[in-house]
């Protein structure tokens, strides 16, 4: 427990490739650093942080927000899969040489939180075509503020797979909690769920890490922190609005 | 080879890199130039052009100095447009101009040709480039006249015909090509050309290797010269070949440079390569992991682009210290292979200026050979190009690319080669010699390696 606590703010420093020197390389704030060992952030690469300023900076257009935010995702479900199983395998290579390779085990399917999550779908199907993509739908109930389940629909034999869990901004977690109880109810092990998410609060990650402690998170940032709206800051705005209607 | 011409390719190596550099000479790096001179419509032109369809290769090239003539002033032209003014004339040749184009490409860079209009008696805006030969052939009656040129000719011929077979023939052509009246033309024959060839042409052949009656017809003379000329390209190609090995050598046992960087090999990737590599893997399956595979190269690839800080400001309208690419990106494709990277490139930069070259592995010799070049005008100004090429065995045709960039103005340093898998060996090669260079690799496999990417890919 100690060990969350100890997340610091996201710090700037200078950002780039090793041969080049620190004066060489341009300053930009990185993501903060969580030390939880379930939490996977991307590498906090010059081209993502250049992908993650055009996508938190007001002024994109939808069209662009839309392309670099699936480069993103498409990062997030790249890094997201090495957490699956694999086994040996050796291939026979086209010059008649041996590959010692690995080949995926097991089944996966896509949860996606509607309606933002759902925007991460794209990206999951560049990496994994025809794959399986069931929809959750929580929302915040108007008389105790709390988030409740509205709809599900979810492959059926969910729980013999592997799932990734779609939703971009991981504010408070409070809907992704929700989810996750869902998916539990169906039989779906915690410690076979990836919750992919692009832009995570430190609060967020503690309140999950707290509850679901063998659950995997992969982000591509975890920002400051959260305003007295709930919104990550910097954050992006409203994910949903930005994606599919502003 | 003389001084003159080892300062010229000292000059051409940018930014003083050349200390720590190890030295690829291309095969175009010291072109081969016959000088053709002989007097007007006494079959200089008609020679080149038999040349060169007998040889029928890509690298060898006419150069006439036609494409010379100094623009004309107002009363220059008027002159001119009254067939007064005298063309055949070694002076209105602009040989300055010339000499340097000639060294230029001596030195193996890319030489910029003017065009002459002979319609408006001008030298025209555009010009037509000329890069990469390693045999050109110099045409013009004045070929043999300037001795700087002279220094630079490593063949030179002198083409003879009658005075009456000339006139004829230069009748015939300018009517047709140049736009001018029987009338003017033969004015122009006894007032300039004919005093002229006694005065400054006819003395060239006093400096000829080879003096070459009746052209085309002579077939003694024809074969001749497409010995030597054949010779000069066997030359250069063992040449060239032997400084591949050369650099070979010297590349072996030392560690490879901290600008290479190959993938991270997580599960995926090598889950990815399993289903690349596996010969047994369906066409559909292929393609689609592999264009997988290329975004992810791609994406690392543009972590060695420049960038530079900027603030931006959310919908909530926080700051936040992000970055931005410092200008533009552009990729060169070596083709084939490299084409299969390309909708993997399209799917990060969809708009990316693209620029291609084809270089092919001669079967018999293995010898890599330029034939084909189209890149962005305005390459030398990209804040970074990325060169793509699906595999990299020797590092041949990676070199001869990275050369090619390097000619048209871009700085070695802005230059990241993707590739999908490399050797050890062709890596050492490519930035023992261009070691500003940064190289990103998919998978390291085995020195040599045949190309079967693109076969897979293209399903052919």
């Amino acid at each position: 427990m100690s060990q969350i606590d100890k997340i610091k703010a996201a710090p700037t420093r200078p950002v780039g490739p090793d041969y080049r020197s620190e004066s060489q390389k341009p300053a930009a704030t990185v993501s903060a650093d969580v030390g939880i060992e379930t939490v996977t952030v991307l590498p906090q690469t010059p081209q993502l942080i250049a992908l993650l300023s055009i996508i938190r900076d007001k002024a994109t257009d939808r069209g662009d927000f839309i392309f670099y935010s699936n480069r993103i995702i498409r990062l997030l479900v790249e890094e997201g899969l090495n957490h699956l199983p694999t086994t040996e395998h050796t291939v026979t290579t086209p010059v008649g040489r041996p590959y010692d390779g690995l080949s995926f085990q097991g089944k996966i399917c896509g949860v996606s939180i509607m309606r933002a999550g759902e925007a991460m779908e794209q990206g999951l199907r560049d990496c994994c075509r025809s794959v399986r993509i069931g929809k959750i739908l929580i929302q915040r109930d108007e008389e105790t503020a709390q988030p409740k389940l509205f709809y599900d629909k979810l492959p059926e034999d969910i729980a013999d797979r592997w799932v990734l869990l779609l939703d971009p901004m991981f504010a408070t977690g409070g809907s992704a909690i929700m989810a996750v109880e869902v998916l539990i109810s169906r039989g779906v092990p915690e410690e076979r769920i990836l919750f992919l998410n692009l832009i995570a609060s430190p609060e967020g990650i503690k309140n999950f890490a707290a509850k679901f402690p063998k659950l995997r998170v992969v982000t591509a940032f975890v920002d400051q922190g959260l305003d007295e709206k709930n919104y990550i800051i910097p954050g992006l705005g409203d994910f949903g609005d930005r994606y599919y209607t502003r | 080879m003389s001084d003159s011409i080892d300062a010229g390719l000292t000059d051409g190596v940018p930014n003083g890199t050349i200390a720590k550099r190890t030295h690829y000479a291309p095969p175009w790096a010291d072109v081969s130039i016959i000088g053709i001179a002989g007097s007007s419509g006494s079959g200089k032109s008609t020679l080149s052009q038999a040349i060169v369809n007998k040889l029928n290769l890509p690298w060898v090239v006419i150069l006439s100095i036609d494409s010379f003539y100094k623009s004309l002033d107002k009363e220059a032209s008027k002159r001119a447009f009254r067939n007064e003014y005298d063309f055949d004339s070694p002076y209105a040749i602009d040989f300055d101009v010339l000499v340097e184009r000639l060294r230029d490409l001596k030195a193996g860079k890319r030489a910029e040709i003017p065009v002459y209009s002979f319609e408006k008696h001008a030298r025209l805006e555009k010009t037509t480039a000329i890069y990469s030969p390693h045999v050109l052939i110099l045409e013009g009656i004045f070929a043999l006249y300037d001795p700087r040129v002279l220094d630079l000719l490593d063949m030179k011929i002198f083409c003879e015909a009658d005075a009456d077979t000339c006139l004829s023939r230069r009748l015939l052509r300018d009517v047709r090509d140049r736009g001018r009246d029987i009338e003017g033309i033969i004015k122009q024959w006894f007032a300039f050309v004919k005093p002229n060839f006694e005065k400054y042409v006819d003395p060239q052949r006093k400096v000829a290797d080879i003096i070459v009656p009746r052209g085309v017809e002579n077939h003694v003379a024809m074969s001749m010269v497409g010995q030597f000329i054949e010779q000069k390209l066997l030359e250069k190609s063992i040449h060239h070949r032997t400084e591949l090995t050369r650099l070979e050598l010297e590349a072996k046992s030392e560690p490879l440079s901290d600008k290479v960087f190959v993938l991270e090999q997580t599960s995926q990737l090598r889950g990815m390569n399993t289903i690349i590599r596996d010969i047994d893997t369906s066409s559909e399956d292929f393609i689609f992991y592999f264009d997988r595979f290329t975004v992810k190269l791609i994406e690392q690839a543009l972590n060695n682009i420049p960038f530079t800080p900027t603030t931006i400001i959310t919908p909530q309208g926080y700051s936040y210290a992000g970055l931005r690419p410092q200008g533009d990106v552009s990729a060169v494709i070596v083709l084939r292979g490299g084409a299969a990277l390309e909708t993997g490139l399209k799917r990060v930069i969809p708009d990316c200026k693209t620029g291609r070259v084809l270089i092919q592995s001669n079967i018999r010799t293995g010898e890599p050979e330029l034939h084909f070049l189209v890149l962005p005008k305005d390459i030398g100004k990209h804040e970074a190009v990325l060169l793509l090429d699906a595999q990299m065995s020797s590092g041949g045709s990676a070199l001869m690319a990275v050369q090619v960039l390097v000619d048209h103005g871009v700085k070695p340093e802005r230059i990241v080669l993707a590739t999908y898998s490399a050797g050890q060996l062709g890596l050492h090669r490519l930035t023992k010699v261009f070691p500003d260079i940064t190289v990103v690799v998919g998978n390291m496999v085995a020195d040599v390696e045949e190309r079967w990417v693109e076969t897979r890919y293209f399903r052919c």
